[in-house]
């Protein structure tokens, strides 16, 4: 860390400090518009030639157009490949997004609007037809394919008013959509921040590239900011301090005595009721909530190709090469999005306020709820409220909290069966809430 | 008084749509999972009994003694049930005859490990 220190700083005196030094010395001398590049001129003779030329490269150089602001995003990206790498915090999101940040925060030359078809914002250059698929949701609905064809849902099949916790813990979208609206957010744009709530990346990156695209027009007449790339990488950056965020909110809201309650242990699940779930699933979800659809329909159809038992080959595909190669496009541009320009600004570091009340509030939400149901359930068939924080839909670190926390407590009460029913029940609700306000302010 | 101020502020951002949003928002996310718990719960518990049923009523086996759905057994009791079958049917082979026969295989003649072709011939 150190040493990275050392080396920004050293970036900082060599290239920015002075760059800085000659613009305000223009500035002050009063020349305005001086074209950086020295055009190659083929009729100068010899030395000049050469000095021409090598200017001309220096002024293309990353060099040469670093600005802090892309220095400090390198610095980041530098960050999550390392807590990626040492600490195996969601390696599989960190590498490609911090690879993506640096290559996204690479300086290069676009004064004065000159497209080089280099940059992920510069329409025809590769990085930007790969953006396509974030910009236009095309992702997050393949990944959902490939969640809902590892995903197993007998536990919520077994025990299905555990959905309700999933659904109580998507109070953290609702508060963080009225949050970023007080904020001064447009409301577009308060919904891409909330969604943040859900703890679903694919989901976030699904609705913001719907609602904050930096292309949709508000009623003011006004364009809505671009806000996918911080509101990714908030969500996936809480998604990865779950283990961190949600063990004092669930201790704090729970006595010994809840923490230590013994569920019952779920029933076996027949083949038919696995394969009947994605269908009526899928039917009941999306008649409510049409919206969802892309991601509901892929998530169901997914399952189904698991569940049904002839389709083995696809659903071998969609939960490994398919979810894969997504994966790696999605992280990468998702990174790459992040440019100096357009990230660092106020409104980020407000997303990332935000997203943490979201995560809290999520949290609250689901652990809040089990105690309610725990009023009304008999004795012997009660929840332990630790599962409630599972209703986040980050599958599955949530419900791997909710077992450390029971574990915590009491060696032998395993909560990670229980945990993974309203764990996928939240990717489910996360959704239908996404659907929800795409339906209103899409 | 402070909170007066808060909310007035917020009066123009936080307008009727708004609450609408997140009104409809919780009631529909509560009611679309519902509808499937009580699916799952209910319709689904009554589909499978009834196949359960029908099935025991073909197979002339009096339909009181099927075990429904909903009584259903715990995974934890069928791992030890099938752990119980498994123990008692590898036990089964616990006694051998004790003669060992040695069976010659025919081979066709294959060069390819030959001692003759391996050895430098000085």
């Amino acid at each position: 860390m150190i040493g990275l220190l050392v080396i920004v700083s050293l970036a900082w005196t060599a290239f920015v400090k002075p760059e800085r030094e000659r613009e305000k010395a223009r500035t002050a001398a009063g020349i305005e518009n001086i074209n950086p590049i020295p055009q190659y001129q083929a009729s100068d003779p010899g030395n000049g030639q050469l000095k021409n030329g090598l200017i001309q490269f220096w002024a293309y150089t990353g060099f040469r157009n670093a600005t802090s602001g892309n220095l400090i995003m390198i610095v980041v990206g530098l960050i999550f490949i390392f807590l990626a790498i040492k600490y195996e915090y969601e390696p599989l999101l960190l590498v490609p997004i911090g690879t993506g940040i640096l290559i996204g925060n690479i300086p290069f030359f676009s004064d004065g609007g000159l497209n080089l078809q280099i940059g992920i914002y510069q329409d025809g250059s590769v990085l930007n037809y790969l953006y396509f698929g974030v910009m236009k949701g095309v992702y997050p609905p393949l990944i959902f394919l490939g969640i809902g064809a590892m995903t197993d849902f007998s536990s919520l099949i077994s025990n299905p008013r555990l959905l309700m916790l999933g659904a109580a813990a998507q109070l953290g979208i609702f508060v963080t959509f009225i949050g970023a609206l007080l904020l001064g957010f447009a409301g577009p744009e308060a919904a891409a921040i909330g969604i943040i709530g859900g703890a679903d990346g694919p989901t976030a990156i699904f609705l913001s590239s719907r609602l904050a695209n930096g292309v949709n027009i508000l009623p003011d007449g006004t364009t809505v900011k671009n806000l996918i790339g911080p509101i990714a990488i908030a969500a996936y950056s809480y998604m990865a301090l779950v283990p961190v965020i949600q063990p004092p909110i669930m201790r704090i809201m729970t006595t010994k005595k809840e923490r230590l309650i013994r569920m019952k242990p779920p029933r076996a699940v027949t083949r038919t009721e696995k394969i009947l779930f994605p269908v009526f699933g899928l039917l009941l979800t999306c008649f409510i909530s049409p919206s969802a659809l892309p991601l509901l329909g892929m998530l169901f159809f997914g399952n189904l190709l698991k569940e049904s038992g002839v389709t083995k080959r696809l659903a071998e595909t969609a939960r490994t090469s398919l979810i894969d190669i997504v994966t790696i496009l999605i992280g990468l541009t998702v990174g790459a999005s992040t440019q100096a320009d357009v990230f660092l600004t106020r409104e980020s570091v407000m997303i990332f306020g935000l997203g943490a009340c979201a995560f809290g509030f999520a949290t609250f939400g689901g652990v809040a709820f089990a105690k309610i149901m725990n009023i009304f359930l008999p004795e012997g068939d009660k929840i332990n409220p630790l599962i409630g924080n599972a209703g986040v839909s980050a599958v599955p670190d949530s419900a791997r909290v909710s077992e450390m926390e029971g574990l915590r407590e009491d060696k032998t009460n395993h909560l990670l069966m229980h945990a993974m029913g309203p764990n996928v029940a939240g990717v489910i609700g996360s959704a239908i809430a996404a659907g929800i306000l795409l339906s209103y302010l899409g | 008084m402070r909170l007066q101020i808060l909310l007035s502020a917020a009066e123009p951002v936080i307008d009727s749509l708004t609450w609408t949003i997140v009104m409809v928002g919780v009631g529909i996310v509560f009611l679309s999972l519902i509808l499937v718990y009580l699916f799952f719960r209910y319709v689904l518990t009554f589909i499978m009994n009834f196949r359960l049923k029908s099935f025991a009523r073909k197979r002339g086996i009096d339909p009181a003694e099927v075990v429904t759905a909903k009584k259903m057994h715990s995974g934890e009791v069928n791992a030890a049930i099938a752990m119980a079958l498994y123990s008692y049917m590898s036990e089964l082979h616990d006694v051998e005859s004790g003669v060992i026969t040695i069976k010659r295989v025919s081979k066709n003649y294959s060069p390819w490990s030959s001692k003759l072709y391996n050895m430098k011939n000085l």
